[in-house]
């Protein structure tokens, strides 16, 4: 359980957030937001077309944060997420949703199923590095 | 009541004499009097004709002188009868004054009795045998022949007889003459005898007459009765026809009604269906007729409407409108109807039946899934394209891609804008279209709305400098707490002041004030802008509402801002409006209630 070591947890949200994992089906997004984090972010970025195969690439890649696109063909980003929780190695990753999905009781949803945060699209690439950040250095 | 009984005995039977009771005695005595002047011709003409016979037969006698003097006597009260009899006829006080025509007549009998007594009482001495047996056979005869003229009245005939007899009888009594005076001795009692009889036929007359009057009067009311009877027939039957119209117009209603009607026993037992039932369930009427409700037509597991539901409504008997149901038609397809279950009371309240309307509302329920689906999918499909554009050209225009020239710089952040400009509009339209539906929630909380009043124009003021506006507090900002969504009408709040700055000049200021006045607060934004034109004021409210298109492509928006903001502000019981500002310009504003409860805690 995270909070019986909470030094450690600590100590881990104050390094500075570098690689970022993000499952997206849309090529062209994924080629903005790959811009932005890392041309403005300075970030490292591993981008997840297939989100089948979004658990296997999140264990190899080891990113710091984990970003999901909610509507996706075949498996959704909740779906993913329940995954992740399941797996032991993706159990304790950050989760920051990136949704198209503007309902105030949709967001909400996402918050109480235990993701770190919720940017909606359209979302600006100017921003988007901070955006994370900001969610990263709030986290317990 | 029983049969007429013509008992001369008014006492012998009780119907009788509540019958005879039941006449007005001034009535009967009035007829009485009309009978007797009704034979009063017989009577002057039988007592002339007897006279000039008598006279005739009496005249060898001594005293022809005092025979024919008789004979006068007798002209003149046959001449008085008949005036009485003439002026009786022309009377028009008959009825009223009948007391003082039979005592006029009892004048008259007695006149006539007496000329008859005089007669008996003269000529009886003074003549010979025969004539003496003539004149006591004539006396006698008109003794007896009076009863009939005036035995209705019984007093009459007594004096009229009394006339004739008591002058005779004194004649007689004192001829000297044993026989004479036997005789003297019978016709007294002959005499009581006749009145007697007469006293006898009165009353029956009385009677007769009577019974006669109650009669008409009961023939009077029982028309009256008849003609009450006959108005009251007329009434129902007027009334039953508008029953039978109302009946018809129902049944016609209900026959047209695109929304199909059943009528249902207690037990949910189908009485009746109109056509749109048939056709909504598939069944023809005769097939449902007396078919379980709940059982044919609903699915078989709905818990919507299951026993226990519907014994409580039909205990309840109150009007009863079923949240959508899912029902089965014959040919097996399920609908999904809304039904609206109403009891039929009588007067006293005791349930006859129900009528149950229902409505299909499958395919209103499939429309509402379609138009939420193309929402989502708006919402969705038309933002992802967005995101890899607006993103695309941000990353452009922040110049993280290096440096790109200028021409291409100023296409791209046209580009940009619009592009925005589709994103505010997609906006818009998913805020509106969620607002109309009544699908939206406000989510009310207590907060100090000038401390958002302030939030908003800290929001605002990158937005006003681009068009090179300030935003400015005018007077003073009283501390108001209100109960209201805070995030709506911090929209509301950014849209006014964006609005104003968006039609300022440049260099100019957007004020923004607040004023409190019984218990309402108001928020003002002014600007010193063009004004808004005479035409386009009825319609600023309204959706896609903007005065001039070619501002539009200037300065963006999409129309929808104010509507929006009209839809807020009213969903939070307020009030939206714009006045002209003096000296030019326009100013918005809305007012919300101060939340006093609030206030009061504070202090």
């Amino acid at each position: 359980m995270r909070w019986r070591k909470p030094k450690n947890e600590e100590l881990m949200r104050e390094q500075p957030l570098n690689r970022i994992c993000y499952v997206e089906d849309d090529e062209d997004i994924q080629r903005v937001v790959r811009m932005s984090l890392e041309r403005v972010g300075k970030m490292t970025v591993e981008v997840v077309g297939d989100s089948t195969r979004a658990i296997e690439a999140i264990i190899a890649f080891k990113p710091d944060l984990v970003m999901l696109d909610w509507m996706m063909p075949v498996m959704d980003g909740p779906a993913v997420f329940r995954k992740m929780r399941e797996q032991a190695e993706t159990m304790h990753l950050p989760v920051v949703f990136i949704t198209a999905k503007a309902s105030q009781r949709e967001l909400d949803e996402l918050l109480v199923m235990g993701a770190a945060g919720v940017i909606s699209k359209p979302f600006s690439p100017k921003n988007l590095p901070d955006q994370l950040r900001g969610i990263w250095h709030s986290l317990p | 009541m029983t049969s007429p009984n013509y008992s001369t005995d008014p006492g012998r039977g009780s119907a009788n004499i509540s019958l005879s009771q039941s006449a007005d005695p001034r009535r009967v005595l009035a007829d009485r009097v009309e009978q007797m002047y009704g034979q009063l011709p017989l009577g002057i003409a039988g007592s002339f004709v007897i006279s000039v016979v008598a006279a005739y037969e009496l005249r060898q006698g001594r005293y022809v002188e005092i025979v024919i003097f008789w004979a006068g006597l007798v002209l003149l009260l046959t001449a008085a009868s008949a005036g009485l009899y003439w002026s009786y006829n022309r009377s028009t006080t008959k009825a009223s004054e009948a007391a003082q025509w039979l005592r006029w007549l009892a004048i008259s009998a007695l006149a006539s009795g007496a000329t008859w007594g005089f007669a008996g009482a003269v000529f009886f001495p003074s003549h010979a045998d025969e004539q003496q047996v003539f004149l006591a056979f004539l006396l006698a005869g008109m003794v007896a022949g009076g009863v009939s003229i005036y035995a209705v009245s019984w007093p009459v005939y007594a004096l009229y007889a009394a006339g004739i007899v008591f002058p005779f009888t004194y004649v007689l009594g004192t001829f000297g003459n044993r026989l004479f005076g036997e005789i003297a001795l019978l016709v007294p009692a002959f005499y009581a005898m006749n009145v007697s009889v007469a006293w006898r036929l009165n009353q029956v007359f009385d009677s007769g007459y009577r019974l006669r009057h109650a009669y008409g009067k009961l023939t009077e009311d029982y028309t009256a009765l008849n003609q009450q009877v006959e108005r009251q027939l007329e009434e129902l039957l007027q009334a039953q026809r508008e029953v039978d119209s109302s009946g018809r117009k129902l049944a016609l209603f209900a026959e047209r009604s695109p929304i199909a009607v059943l009528q249902m026993e207690q037990n949910a037992t189908i009485l009746e269906v109109n056509p749109a039932a048939e056709i909504l369930f598939g069944y023809a009427a005769a097939e449902l007729v007396g078919r379980n409700a709940i059982r044919t037509l609903f699915s078989s597991e709905n818990p919507d409407l299951n026993k226990a539901a519907w014994n409580s409504f039909i205990e309840t008997a109150k009007p009863l409108s079923l949240p959508p149901t899912g029902c089965l038609r014959r040919d097996g397809i399920e609908v999904i109807c809304e039904f609206t279950l109403t009891p039929l009371v009588n007067e006293f309240g005791a349930l006859i039946s129900v009528i149950a309307q229902v409505r299909d509302v499958t395919q209103v329920l499939e429309a509402d899934r379609l138009k939420k689906e193309f929402t989502s999918t708006l919402s969705h499909e038309l933002r992802t394209p967005l995101t890899s554009i607006i993103g695309s050209l941000q990353l452009v225009n922040s110049g993280v891609m290096g440096e790109i020239d200028k021409d291409a710089v100023e296409l791209t952040e046209i580009a940009e804008r619009n592009a925005q400009r589709l994103l505010d509009l997609i906006n818009d339209i998913l805020d509106i279209e969620k607002i109309e539906s009544n699908k939206f929630v406000l989510s009310p909380e207590d907060f100090a709305l000038d401390a958002l009043v302030r939030e908003s124009l800290l929001l605002n003021r990158g937005f006003a400098e681009r068009f090179k506006v300030r935003l400015e507090v005018s007077g003073e900002m009283p501390e108001v707490p209100v109960n209201a969504d805070r995030k709506r009408l911090l929209q509301v709040l950014t849209n006014l002041i964006s609005n104003a700055a968006k039609f300022s000049n440049e260099g100019g200021a957007v004020e923004v004030s607040m004023t409190v006045a019984g218990g309402t607060v108001r928020v003002n934004v002014g600007d010193r802008g063009a004004g808004i034109p005479e035409e386009f004021r009825n319609r600023i409210f309204g959706r896609f509402a903007q005065a001039d298109t070619a501002l539009t492509r200037q300065k963006g928006g999409t129309g929808l801002g104010l509507a929006i903001c009209k839809r807020l502000i009213e969903a939070m019981n307020g009030r939206i409006g714009f006045e002209d500002r003096e000296g030019g310009g326009t100013l918005f504003y809305f007012e919300l209630s101060v939340k006093y409860a609030l206030a009061q805690a504070q202090e």
